[in-house]
């Protein structure tokens, strides 16, 4: 068998007294999409920025593709180009187009010239629906268009795996459906990702486990059929039957 | 008041007009080697205030503190007749200039990068930039937007603090105005100082008009304006 290509080993975080990880471990392999769901404050958010280290762990070891990358000799750098990362409130590159937004790493980081940046820059707006936005500047967005391009730029590093950080939080609800659309094409594709996300819509269709954290501890963990028909621990029955109330609708 | 001496005293500027514009010429370069010596090392101070650490910091935010604190005439006189930096009273003037507005000019960036959402620079290191490549790619862009209001407040600033150069005798237009005055047709006070208070004022008015296009030409479309 080969590595999974993401392995979390007994990882802690606390910032100052407070404990936000306790001990969290779970592996995925390429071509996952977990989804990880719970309670705000549980460190959803923080165990993600844990594994493109915008965030430094306090001990246990974070594996990519077999490599720890939570050595201290570890290139940060190198290990972002592997990792893209999409943010609940997109970041996008306020002086830059879309295109720009997309391209901008693509030449800084991978070194392109800027019409190989630009043919593939397009290629990643068009792959999320917005080859036609290309020169609109991230004001200029709605929202949903703006977590697209924030997806496309992502994706054009080509990385071994994509982090959700509550990708759909931030946007009016009528405009989930466009991003959840093409996360969904995305995991169809066979991308791996990591999503923090309580679209429950998303989870059931395309995740390949569910991760329930509570209290920087990972309570529960497995296929969606089995948190959601028929959830091992209590805790997780009663999160997911609150969270049903609270986004009936969507 | 009798009609002909006023009639001659403004002929006697219009006269003298050419004297009045050389030294509206010594104001005008006397400004921008100053604004340019204040941008060359205010920006890089302000960023050190935000992005820095240590003594460097600590050295740089205490050098604005004292200039900021220090009027501009005693730094002026100080630069001249104590420490006799320079014998010329142009360089001696840029310097006292310069170094005033690089302490302001810093403030004035410090608080443009700061505004920059810290989920900007997040973004540039998540895709993989080092700290240096994305402040300077993503940060400083849109921080030197958001300082073009405070930067046209200090262009005028400095525009109008030439004029006390004259302590140190640089003929710049209030000095030559002055020495038209003294040396000339000492009736023509008021004329004189009136035309002299009119080339500031259209210099101001000018300059601040013509960075309001700069403005307006950098603003991020859709956006806020820079």
């Amino acid at each position: 068998m080969s590595d999974p290509l993401l392995a979390l080993d007994d990882v802690y975080k606390s910032y100052g007294e407070e404990q936000v990880l306790s001990g969290v471990s779970f592996e995925m392999d390429a071509g996952d999409v977990d989804v990880v769901i719970g309670p705000s404050g549980s460190g959803k958010s923080t165990m993600l920025r844990c594994v493109n280290r915008l965030t430094e762990i306090d001990s246990g070891d974070i594996y990519l593709d077999g490599d720890c990358v939570t050595d201290a000799d570890t290139d940060v750098n190198e290990l972002r180009k592997q990792v893209g990362m999409v943010f609940q409130d997109f970041n996008l590159f306020a002086h830059l187009t879309a295109l720009g937004n997309v391209t901008l790493g693509l030449r800084k980081v991978r070194g392109m010239d800027k019409a190989t940046a630009r043919e593939r820059g397009y290629e990643h707006l068009e792959q999320v629906g917005l080859s036609d936005q290309a020169d609109s500047y991230p004001a200029e967005l709605s929202g949903g268009q703006k977590q697209r391009v924030g997806i496309a730029r992502a994706l054009a590093m080509d990385p071994k795996l994509l982090l959700f950080d509550e990708p759909t939080s931030a946007l009016d609800p009528e405009l989930v459906g466009e991003v959840v659309e093409v996360m969904r094409d995305l995991a169809a594709e066979g991308i791996t990702m990591l999503v923090v996300s309580h679209e429950m819509g998303f989870a059931r269709s395309a995740a390949s486990d569910i991760i329930f954290l509570d209290e920087g501890r990972i309570v529960e963990h497995g296929p969606p059929e089995q948190l959601f028909e028929n959830p091992q621990a209590a805790r997780t029955g009663e999160f997911l039957s609150r969270l049903e109330t609270t986004h009936e609708g969507e | 008041m009798p009609p002909l001496p006023l009639q001659s005293d403004w002929a006697f500027v219009v006269e003298n007009l050419d004297l009045l514009i050389a030294g509206t010429g010594v104001t005008v370069a006397l400004t921008v080697a100053s604004i340019l010596l204040g941008f060359l090392l205010g920006f890089p101070a302000g960023a050190i205030e935000v992005y820095g650490r240590g003594p460097l910091k600590r050295a740089v935010e205490t050098a604005g503190v004292v200039l900021r604190g220090t009027p501009l005439l005693v730094i002026i006189i100080l630069l001249f007749f104590g420490l006799s930096v320079s014998s010329s009273a142009f360089v001696t003037a840029t310097i006292a200039l310069g170094l005033r507005s690089a302490a302001y000019q810093s403030q004035i960036f410090r608080g443009a990068l700061q505004s920059v959402d810290e989920g900007q620079l997040e973004a540039a290191r998540a895709v993989g930039m080092g700290r240096f490549q994305a402040i300077r790619s993503v940060v400083v862009p849109q921080a030197l937007r958001r300082s073009v209001p405070g930067f046209q407040n200090e262009f005028t600033i400095v525009l109008k603090d030439t004029s006390i150069a004259i302590v140190i005798g640089l003929g710049e237009l209030l000095t030559v105005g002055q020495n038209l005055y003294q040396g000339g047709q000492s009736t023509a006070a008021l004329e004189i100082f009136l035309t002299v208070s009119l080339i500031y004022f259209v210099l101001t008015f000018v300059t601040n008009r013509s960075l309001d296009r700069l403005d307006d030409r950098f603003s991020i479309p859709g956006g806020e304006r820079a």
